[in-house]
């Protein structure tokens, strides 16, 4: 039981990251490899301030989430010169430098050796973490249901609109008079602060954070949910994320060993998301 | 005077891996990130036939190249061939070669396992004196063969009839169609050659510093940044910015520490792409400008 609480939390954590991902890479066309750095740089900053200021929950989510939102504004008025398979590029020397800054920087954040004891969340005197799964769940689960509608909300406006304008054709979006530029710095920004609230209740749940969470992988891995569950699909990315999450169990449910599970799992995402640019261009159009 | 030497050789495998990678982007325009699996597998298959079959080693070399550039003309056959008949953008076969290096990637550990293989059956020696700094045999071969294979490859392309039909479809891919070159088998030319050249570097790699599963995507990824900071389909860009990314990791190494190579070749791309995004050469490229 305690088991399957823990596998619905992964899921809770993926799919907000999914989703977050799925407002840059998908309403935006800013497809992203960055995004495991976010969502590091939030469980950082939170573990940080946490273990180092005993900073409650309700102050380090909004840290982590300003401090990763600054990071991505100055990355993106970098990196957002460039356009598409260049994007993917930058953004994947974001997420290298990200990446060794962590695994580096000895004196801040003890690289390898990763940051041990991050206490549970206190929220109204109630203690929630790895003893009380079930209470971390349901926060995992707000928060979840938050981001959805927010994003929900964001995409309907008008500069949801203008958004998907722009992924379609840059220069007739300018045409109209709107601030493309503008446009994709700000998606680019809140995607990431939004990356940075996984990292948080992450950081907070496990207790323990090591660099290796926040890996190129796990930037492939990310990309990969928001492309099987659909780019502009909130609900599709909750759903692959679910299958993702799932699918190494499932394969120990089959009875391989979890040596060549763990590649057999890799394998299999590296062959869906092959697989779906079959779809894609064969004219199953990604726009809804 | 050591340092020199660790630039230079560093220096050779970026613009081998650099030059094989940008031919391969250079006819297709777009990003084969499976090109890393190709080196990982080229240096994997030369242990397979060497150590594990007992072939001689000169027999064993040519069959991994062999294997090198089946897996790049398999790859392009396969998959990337029928994308470009369904008008796939660069971007979503850039993200299919994605899925197909995390594909290749992840066999390599479920045949060979995760730990280090090696090939050399050799003692390590101190290595010969060259002016007060040390050098072994392999790293000397290595220079050699990546700066002759470098040289040759920018001859061939400016004067074989293959390379001349690469330029073409790089500059025009319909008006080549028109006049009767076909560019899906010039982007085949362009795989063939490119494998083999990465899989050459595969292999001096692996006999200089052993194998591991995960070894290509970082070398590749440094060859991919000396071919952006020197402008695509430039050699002398290609020289300069080889050597501007060997030379800047290893002072960093030097005097910061080893541990920040990765963290400043990046650095140096994105300085890169905000004061120069068309890179030495200067040529106009579509994709940095809005």
């Amino acid at each position: 039981m305690e088991y399957i609480l823990h596998l619905l939390i992964l899921i809770g954590i993926y799919a907000m990251l999914a989703q977050s991902l799925n407002l840059s890479a998908g309403f935006g066309g800013m497809i992203s490899l960055a995004h495991a750095g976010f969502y590091g740089v939030g469980a950082y900053t939170a573990a940080l301030f946490a273990v180092n200021y005993q900073l409650p929950f309700l102050l380090t989510l909004p840290v982590a989430m300003l401090l990763s939102g600054l990071l991505a504004l100055i990355v993106s008025a970098i990196a957002l010169r460039t356009i598409d398979d260049y994007f993917i590029i930058c953004t994947l020397g974001i997420q290298v430098v990200v990446f060794s800054l962590m695994n580096n920087w000895m004196s801040l954040t003890r690289g390898p050796l990763g940051i041990p004891g991050i206490p549970s969340i206190q929220l109204f005197g109630i203690e929630i973490g790895m003893g009380n799964r079930i209470l971390f769940l349901s926060l995992t689960l707000f928060f979840a249901a938050l981001i959805f509608f927010f994003l929900k909300k964001l995409t309907g406006s008008s500069f949801g609109r203008t958004l998907r304008a722009l992924s379609e054709d840059e220069i007739f979006t300018q045409s109209l008079g709107k601030n493309v530029y503008l446009t994709k710095v700000i998606a680019f920004t809140v995607s990431a602060m939004i990356a940075a609230v996984p990292g948080v209740l992450y950081a907070h749940y496990i207790t323990y954070i090591d660099p290796t969470s926040f890996t190129v992988d796990e930037s492939i891995f990310i990309l990969s949910i928001v492309i099987i569950g659909g780019m502009r699909n909130l609900w599709g990315s909750v759903i692959a994320a679910a299958f993702l999450v799932l699918l190494p169990e499932a394969l120990r449910f089959v009875g391989m060993p979890s040596s060549i599970a763990a590649n057999m799992r890799q394998i299999i995402y590296g062959g869906i998301l092959i697989f779906m640019m079959f779809r894609y261009s064969r004219g199953f159009s990604n726009i809804n | 005077m050591q340092i020199i030497v660790n630039i230079l050789l560093t220096f050779a495998l970026f613009i081998l891996i650099g030059q094989s990678f940008s031919l391969i982007y250079y006819a297709s325009r777009f990003f084969h990130i499976a090109h890393a699996a190709t080196l990982t597998f080229s240096a994997y298959f030369t242990y397979l036939f060497f150590m594990q079959l007992n072939i001689p080693i000169e027999v064993s070399i040519p069959l991994a190249i062999t294997c090198a550039i089946a897996i790049g003309i398999l790859s392009e056959i396969s998959l990337y061939k029928p994308l470009r008949k369904y008008n796939a953008s660069p971007m979503m076969l850039m993200i299919a070669s994605l899925g197909l290096y995390t594909v290749l990637q992840n066999i390599i550990p479920m045949v060979w396992g995760n730990a280090t293989q090696s090939v050399r059956t050799w003692d390590t020696r101190v290595g010969n004196e060259f002016f007060g700094a040390y050098i072994t045999d392999i790293k000397m071969i290595t220079i050699a063969v990546c700066l002759t294979l470098f040289i040759a490859c920018v001859f061939f392309m400016k004067y074989s009839r293959i390379g001349r039909n690469i330029r073409a479809v790089a500059s025009n891919p319909e008006l080549s169609n028109i006049i009767g070159i076909s560019s899906d088998r010039v982007i085949l030319w362009a795989f063939g050659i490119g494998s083999a050249l990465v899989a050459v570097a595969g292999i001096l790699i692996a006999f200089d510093t052993d194998m591991r599963p995960t070894m290509g995507f970082n070398w590749l990824l440094y060859g991919v940044v000396a071919m952006i900071i020197g402008g695509v389909g430039s050699n002398w860009g290609l020289v300069g910015g080889a050597l501007l990314l060997a030379t800047a990791q290893h002072l960093a190494a030097y005097y910061i520490g080893s541990q920040w190579m990765d963290a400043v070749a990046y650095i140096i791309l994105i300085l890169f792409l905000i004061a120069k995004p068309l890179g030495f050469s200067g040529k106009r490229l579509k994709k940095v400008e809005i």
